[in-house]
C-alpha cells in the first residue's frame, strides 16, 4: 500500500474578515495510503466537510499544500482542478442530487460519462442492489436507494479517491448501515481510497485510518488495528 | 473487476426528457417565437416578392416612361417629330406662318388702297372732262347774251358725270389700276408695309416664345434631344354602373398590346366589342363580378375579367388627388371595337418610352424636362396646333409610384415590430435560464463536483433553448413563406391593384428574423449562462447563487399574518417580480403602439384644421391669365403668397420641406419686421415651423441646408425663429426674399391663401389647392397602411401578455412549490394559499401596469419619432385618456386569464412534495 499517496500539509482555510472572521481550519496534516478507508471525524463545525471540500478541489486553502500521488493541488488552474476532478475523484454527498427527469441507470450514467474505461453499469447495479430498479426515476425510490444511486454515479467511473461527505446523514439506521456496507464492499472490491466525513463515532470502527478534528484542528490521526465490519457496527 | 462502454452522454437525453418535462413553458416561447417570426418573416418575403414582382413588371409589362394628354389625336409628322426628342424651332415657323398670313393680307389692303386711290382718280378725271364739255356746250349761248342759270348748268355736268360713270368708269379704273400696280411706288409702298408688318410679327412672336421659353426655360443650353416611342393610349372617361347602381368613374382604354400592359388575375381578355376586363381592386370594392353586365356611359359590356395594369398599381383618378379612390374609380380595358363604341368624352392620351433608359433618378428628370421641352415645341409647330393638356412623367406619376412607396415604410414599421418583440422573447428566456439555474443549482453543483467542465454544462443548458429558437424559427420562417406571407400579401392586395406575385428567397427577411434572433437568443443566454456556471461547484452545492447576500431578514410592519406572509412572498420573489415588471413594460410599449397610433391619427385628422394657417392654398399654374392680366381673387382675406420645396436630406431619410414666401401685410402668418428689412445679411434668415424644429431638432440661431430636388443646388438658411406650426415642416421667408432666392420675378407670388374657398378663379389656372385633406395625407396614409393592422395587434398583446404573465408566475409558483405543499399540509385551503401567492402577483401586476402605462407612453414617444424620422411630416404621439384606460384594462384581463390557470396549478401541488424533497 502506497502509504504517501493523498498528504495534506499545514492547510488552513478561513471564512469570512474582520469580526465575522472565522478559522476553519488552522493547520492540517495527515497522509492517506492508497486503498485505505478513511474516516474524518468530529463534530459539527470542526472543519471536517470543508477539509474534504478541499481534498475534491471544489474549495480552496488558503494555505498549506495537497499532494496527491506526487502532484501539488496548488499548481493546478481550475481547468485542471476540473480535469483532476474528473478522472481521480468520485463525490458522495448527504444529499443525493440525483437529476430528477433521468432514471437509475442514466443517473449513473452522468458519473460513467467522464471516464474512458468505466466499470460495467449492468455489473455495478447488481452490486448496488439497484438491477430491478434500474428504469426508475429517483422520486419513485427510497432515501437509500437514492443514496445507492449517488454512490453508483461516484465509483462507475472508478475513481481513485471516493470522497463521502456524511452519506448517511439524511438515512434511518437500518439504511445507513446497508450504505456503509456498500462503500465497505466497493472499497475491498475496486481498491479505492475512501474519505468519509461524519460525525457518527460508531463509523470510526469500520475505517482503517481516524482522523478526528475538533475546532480546525487534527485531535487525534490513528491507524485502526481493530477494524470491524460495517454490517457489524451499532449506535 | 469488469469494464464497460463509456455511454453516449446522458445529459444529451436528459435534454428531451427537459423539453418534454417542461413543455408548457416550452410550447409557450416557441409559439410566441413562431407567431412573431412567422408574421414578420412573411411581412418581408410579400414585401420584397411584392417589390421585386413590381420592378420586374416595368419591364415584363412595359411600363411607360411617362405619359401626355393633347386636345385632338397627333397626325404622322407631329408624332415623327415628336419621338425624334428634338425641340422644334418654334420661332422660325411661327414667323413664316405669320409672315405668309401676312403678305397676302397686306397685299390685299394695299390693293384696296390703290384702288380707292384710282378710283378716286378716275372719278376726278371725269368729271373735269365733262365739266369742259358742259361749259363747252355752253359757251355758244353765252355768246349770244343768254345767260345760263347756274342750276342748270350743273344738273347738266351732273347728268353728264353720271352717264359718264355709267359707261366707261369700270374700264378707266380697271386700266388705271393696272397701271398703277406696274408702277414702282406702288411697289416701294408693298415693300415698306411688309418691312413694317414683319417687324411688328418678329416683335410679337419674340416676346410670345420669350415668356414661354422663361416658363418652360426652352433655351436652357444643356438641353440634349430625347429620342422617345410614342403609343397612342387613348381613353374614354365615363360613368359607371351596374344595373341601377352607380359605381363611379371608368377610364377606359382600348386594346393595350405594345405598353403599359396588364396582369389578369381572374377571367380573361376581352374577345369581341361587347367585352371589357377592370380593375381588380374596383371590382373587389363594387362587389362586380365575372359576367357581369357593366354599364359605361351608354354602352353596356360584359366583364370577362379583372386586372391590375401596370400603371394604375394605385387607382389615383387624377395625378393631383391628394388620395387614391378604389371606391369610385376604375380602369377597364376593351377591344379596338368595344373602344370604338363608346362615344364622347375621349382623352386624347399618349404613353412614351425612351429609346434609352436613364440611368438614375437625377438623369429620369433631365430626360423628362428635355422631353416636355420637345413636346411643347413640337406640338407648337404642329400643323393642327394641338395643345397639351398634361403631362406626367413615371416618377411623378402617383399611380405608379404610391404602392410601392408604402409598402416600402411597412417595411420599416414591421422592423421595429420584430425588434421590439425579439427583445421580449430574449427577456423571457433570461428569466427562464435564470430560473433553471437556480432550480437546478445542486445537480450542477453535483456535476461539476465529478468533473463534468463549465463548457460540458454550458453546451447542455444552451442547448434547449437554442433547439427552440432554432426549430422556431424555421417553423416561423416556413410559415412565413406560407401563412404569414398570404395574410400581408392579402392586406396589400386589399390596398392596391398589384400583380400576380411570384413569392422569391429574402435573405434579408431570413438575416432579420432568423439570423438575428439566434445570435441574440445564444449571446443573452451564453452570458447568462456563463456567468452563472463561472460560480464554484460548492456554491451551487449550497445553492448559494446570488452575489449579494442579505445578511438580515426584512423586518415587516405589523401587520396582519396574511400580510406579511404576502409580503415575504413579494420580497423573496422580488428578482421575478423585477422581471414581471421589465415585461409588462414591454407589453404595454406594444400596447401604446396598437392603442395609441390610430388614437394619434385620429386626433392629428381632427385637429389639422385648428393647426392650419389658413383653411385653404391655392397655388395657380400661372399668375397672369390668358389676356396678360394678374389672376386676382375676391375672396374675402384671400392674400398672395409663394410656396415651393425643397429636400432636406439626412443620412437615413429626404424630407420635402414646403418653402413659403409670405407678404409682410399677412394675417395668416405673421413674421418678424425684421426679416423685411432691406439690410445687407450674410445669410438668408428664415422662420421654421415647429414641425421642423422638433423633427430635426433645429432651433433660433441654428443654420439649414435644403437641397433643389432634382438638381444639384442647395441652400443654406439661417433659422431666426420657429413659427409655431406643427401641420407640416416648412420653412417661411419675406415673398421679396423667396423671389430673389429662388429667381424669380420681383413681384411674382405662387398663389393665394385664405379661409374662405376661393370660387373665383378659374379651375384652369389652379394647379392645386391644398385643403387640411392634403395636410393629413401622411396621417390618413398610416392609418390606411397601419390602421387595420393595430386592432389585431391589441388581441396580440394580450396573448404577448398571457404567455410572459404566464411564463413568470409559473417560476414563482414552481420555486414556491414546496412552501405552498408545506402549507397545504398545515392545513391552509387551496384559496387561502392561492390568495397568498396570487394576490401578490395581482398588486404586482397592478402597480407594475401603473408604472408601465407611463413608461410604455414614454417610451413609444421615443419610438413614434424614430418612425417620423423616416417618414414625411412630423405630429406628436398622443393617447388618450381612454386610451390609458383601454391599455390597462387589456392587461389586466391577460393577468385574470393567468391568474386561474394559476390557481388550478396551485391547486394540483402535491403535499408530497414538501415531504419528499427534506433539503
Amino acid at each position: 500500500m502506497d502509504k504517501n499517496f493523498l498528504e495534506i500539509r499545514g492547510l488552513k482555510r478561513t471564512f469570512g474578515s474582520g469580526d465575522t472572521k472565522q478559522e476553519v481550519l488552522r493547520g492540517i496534516d495527515f497522509s492517506v495510503s492508497k486503498g485505505e478507508f478513511c474516516v474524518l471525524l468530529g463534530p459539527s463545525g470542526s472543519g471536517k466537510s470543508t477539509l474534504l471540500n478541499i481534498l475534491g478541489g471544489i474549495d480552496s486553502a488558503d494555505s498549506g499544500e495537497i499532494i496527491i500521488n506526487g502532484d501539488k493541488l496548488a499548481d493546478l488552474d481550475e481547468k485542471a482542478l476540473t480535469n483532476y476532478r474528473r478522472r481521480h475523484l468520485g463525490y458522495v454527498f448527504q444529499m443525493y442530487n440525483l437529476i430528477p427527469n433521468l432514471n437509475v441507470k442514466e443517473n449513473i450514467e452522468t458519473g460513467a460519462y467522464l471516464s474512458e474505461k468505466p466499470l460495467d453499469i449492468d455489473e455495478l447495479l447488481q452490486i448496488l442492489g439497484l438491477f430491478e430498479h434500474r428504469y426508475k426515476l429517483p422520486n419513485q425510490l427510497s432515501g437509500g436507494q437514492q443514496q445507492r444511486v449517488s454512490i453508483g454515479r461516484a465509483i462507475v467511473k472508478n475513481p481513485d479517491i471516493l470522497l463521502c461527505d456524511e452519506p448517511t446523514g439524511a438515512l434511518d439506521y437500518t439504511t445507513s448501515k446497508e450504505i456503509l456496507q456498500l462503500i465497505e464492499q466497493v472499497n475491498q472490491k475496486y481498491g479505492n481510497t475512501v474519505i468519509m466525513v461524519t460525525h457518527n463515532e460508531a463509523i470510526r470502527n469500520m475505517a482503517d485510518h481516524i482522523v478526528k478534528l475538533r475546532d480546525g484542528v487534527i485531535r487525534s490521526d490513528i491507524v485502526n488495528t481493530s477494524k470491524i465490519s460495517a454490517c457489524e457496527l451499532e449506535w | 473487476m469488469n469494464y464497460g462502454k463509456r455511454p453516449r452522454n446522458p445529459l444529451s437525453k436528459r435534454l428531451w426528457k427537459d423539453i418534454v418535462r417542461d413543455w408548457k413553458r416550452y410550447i409557450m416561447i416557441f409559439l410566441m417565437l413562431v407567431v412573431t417570426i412567422g408574421f414578420v418573416s412573411g411581412m418581408y418575403v410579400a414585401n420584397n416578392s411584392m417589390m421585386t414582382t413590381i420592378e420586374n413588371n416595368k419591364d415584363l409589362l412595359k411600363l411607360e416612361d411617362g405619359n401626355f394628354e393633347v386636345s385632338e389625336t397627333l397626325d404622322a409628322p407631329a408624332v415623327k417629330a415628336i419621338e425624334s426628342g428634338e425641340k422644334a424651332d418654334v420661332v422660325s415657323v411661327f414667323k413664316q406662318r405669320a409672315y405668309k398670313e401676312a403678305e397676302s393680307e397686306i397685299k390685299e389692303s394695299v390693293d384696296e388702297a390703290v384702288r380707292e386711290k384710282v378710283e378716286e382718280q378716275v372719278r376726278t378725271a371725269i368729271h373735269n372732262k365733262v365739266e369742259s364739255e358742259v361749259d363747252k356746250q355752253l359757251a355758244p349761248l353765252a355768246a349770244n347774251g343768254g345767260a345760263v342759270p347756274e342750276d342748270m348748268r350743273q344738273k347738266a355736268i351732273d347728268d353728264a358725270f353720271d352717264a359718264a360713270i355709267e359707261s366707261s368708269f369700270d374700264d378707266a379704273v380697271s386700266e388705271a389700276f393696272e397701271e398703277a400696280v406696274i408702277s414702282d411706288e406702288y411697289k416701294d409702298t408693298l415693300a415698306d408695309v411688309t418691312e413694317k408688318a414683319k417687324k411688328e410679327i418678329d416683335k410679337k412672336i419674340n416676346e410670345e416664345y420669350g415668356e414661354l421659353s422663361d416658363r418652360f426655360e426652352l433655351d436652357d443650353d444643356s438641353f440634349k434631344s430625347v429620342p422617345v416611342r410614342l403609343y397612342p393610349l387613348f381613353c374614354h372617361e365615363c360613368d359607371e354602373s351596374i344595373g341601377q347602381q352607380s359605381t363611379g368613374r371608368i377610364r377606359i382604354y382600348a386594346e393595350r398590346n405594345e405598353v403599359d400592359l396588364y396582369d389578369l388575375l381572374d377571367g380573361r381578355a376581352p374577345e369581341n366589342e361587347n367585352e371589357i376586363i377592370i380593375d381588380r381592386m374596383h371590382a373587389d370594392n363594387a362587389q362586380i363580378e365575372i359576367g357581369d353586365t357593366l354599364k359605361v356611359g351608354t354602352t353596356e359590356f360584359t366583364v370577362t375579367g379583372f386586372a391590375a395594369f401596370v400603371d394604375y398599381s394605385t387607382l389615383y383618378e387624377n395625378n393631383n388627388d391628394t388620395m387614391f379612390d378604389a371606391l369610385t374609380f376604375d380602369v377597364g380595358m376593351t377591344t379596338n371595337d368595344g373602344f370604338d363604341r363608346i362615344k364622347g368624352n375621349t382623352h386624347y392620351k399618349y404613353a412614351f418610352v425612351y429609346n434609352e433608359k436613364p440611368k438614375d433618378t437625377y438623369e429620369e428628370k433631365t430626360f423628362s424636362d428635355n422631353f416636355l421641352k420637345a413636346l411643347i415645341t413640337q406640338t407648337a409647330v404642329a400643323d393642327s396646333e394641338p395643345e397639351i393638356t398634361d403631362y406626367i412623367p413615371c416618377y411623378a406619376n402617383h399611380a405608379v409610384t404610391f404602392a410601392p412607396n408604402d409598402m416600402g415604410s411597412d417595411k420599416s414599421m414591421g422592423g421595429v415590430l420584430l425588434y421590439i418583440l425579439t427583445a421580449v422573447l430574449a427577456f423571457v428566456f433570461a428569466v427562464t435560464i435564470s430560473s433553471a439555474l437556480e432550480k437546478e443549482s445542486t445537480v450542477i453543483g453535483t456535476l461539476r463536483s465529478l468533473g463534468y467542465t463549465k463548457g460540458e454544462l454550458i453546451r447542455y443548458y444552451m442547448s434547449a433553448p437554442m433547439i427552440v429558437i432554432f426549430v422556431s424559427a424555421i417553423v416561423g420562417n416556413i410559415l412565413g413563406y406560407t401563412v404569414f406571407k398570404k395574410i400581408v400579401v392579402a392586406m396589400y392586395y386589399n390596398s392596391y391593384s398589384l400583380p400576380t406575385y411570384k413569392t422569391i428567397w429574402t435573405p434579408d427577411a431570413f438575416v432579420r428574423t432568423t439570423i438575428v434572433p439566434i445570435i441574440l437568443m445564444f449571446v443573452i443566454n451564453l452570458a447568462i449562462i456563463t456567468r452563472t456556471l463561472k460560480l464554484s461547484p460548492l456554491r451551487f452545492l449550497r445553492r448559494d447563487l446570488k452575489n449579494v447576500k442579505r445578511s438580515k431578514a426584512v423586518r415587516l410592519p405589523r401587520w396582519s399574518f396574511l400580510k406579511r406572509f404576502r409580503l415575504r412572498v413579494f420580497i423573496q420573489n422580488l428578482p421575478n417580480y423585477a422581471m414581471l415588471f421589465v415585461g409588462i413594460c414591454f407589453i404595454m410599449l406594444l400596447l401604446s403602439m396598437a392603442v395609441g397610433m390610430p388614437s394619434t391619427l385620429k386626433f392629428y385628422q381632427d385637429s389639422v384644421t385648428d393647426m392650419m394657417f389658413a383653411n385653404e392654398q391655392v397655388i395657380l399654374t400661372s399668375t397672369e391669365d390668358k389676356d396678360g392680366n394678374e389672376i386676382t381673387t375676391n375672396t374675402k382675406g384671400a392674400e398672395k403668397f409663394s410656396i415651393g420645396s425643397l429636400d432636406l436630406r439626412t443620412d437615413s431619410f429626404t424630407e420635402e420641406v414646403s418653402v413659403y414666401g409670405i407678404n409682410k401685410s399677412s394675417n395668416y402668418i405673421k413674421l418678424d419686421d425684421e426679416l423685411f428689412g432691406n439690410a445687407d445679411r450674410d445669410m438668408t434668415l428664415v422662420y421654421i415651423s415647429k414641425a421642423y424644429s422638433e423633427k430635426y431638432n433645429v432651433h433660433e440661431g441654428d443654420t439649414i441646408t435644403l437641397s433643389e430636388q432634382y438638381e444639384h443646388k442647395d441652400y443654406t438658411w439661417k433659422v431666426y425663429g420657429v413659427y409655431d406650426y406643427s401641420a407640416g415642416v416648412a420653412v417661411f421667408m419675406p415673398n421679396d426674399t423667396f423671389n430673389e432666392v429662388f429667381d424669380r420675378d420681383e413681384k411674382d407670388f405662387s398663389g393665394y391663401m385664405s379661409d374662405e374657398s376661393v370660387t373665383d378663379i378659374d379651375e384652369e389656372y389652379i394647379a392645386a389647392r391644398l385643403t387640411s385633406d392634403d395636410i393629413t395625407k401622411l396621417a390618413r396614409q398610416l392609418d390606411h397602411s397601419m390602421g387595420s393592422y393595430m386592432l389585431y395587434f391589441q388581441y396580440v398583446c394580450v396573448i404577448v401578455a398571457c404567455i410572459i404573465i404566464y411564463l413568470l408566475t409559473k417560476i414563482i409558483i414552481e420555486k414556491n412549490e414546496v412552501s405552498i405543499a408545506m402549507t397545504k399540509i398545515l392545513g391552509y385551503t387551496d384559496k387561502e394559499i392561492a390568495s397568498l401567492y396570487l394576490i401578490t402577483t395581482g398588486v404586482v401586476v397592478l402597480i407594475s401596469e401603473l408604472a408601465a402605462l407611463v413608461i410604455g407612453y414614454k417610451t413609444m414617444e421615443f419610438f413614434w419619432k424614430t418612425i417620423m424620422m423616416k417618414l414625411g411630416g412630423w405630429f406628436d404621439f398622443v393617447m388618450l385618456p381612454s386610451g390609458f384606460v383601454k391599455e390597462f384594462l387589456l392587461v389586466f384581463a391577460a393577468y385574470v386569464i393567468i391568474a386561474a390557470i394559476d390557481f388550478v396549478r396551485i391547486k394540483r401541488v402535491p403535499k408530497t412534495l414538501a415531504l419528499k424533497n427534506v433539503e
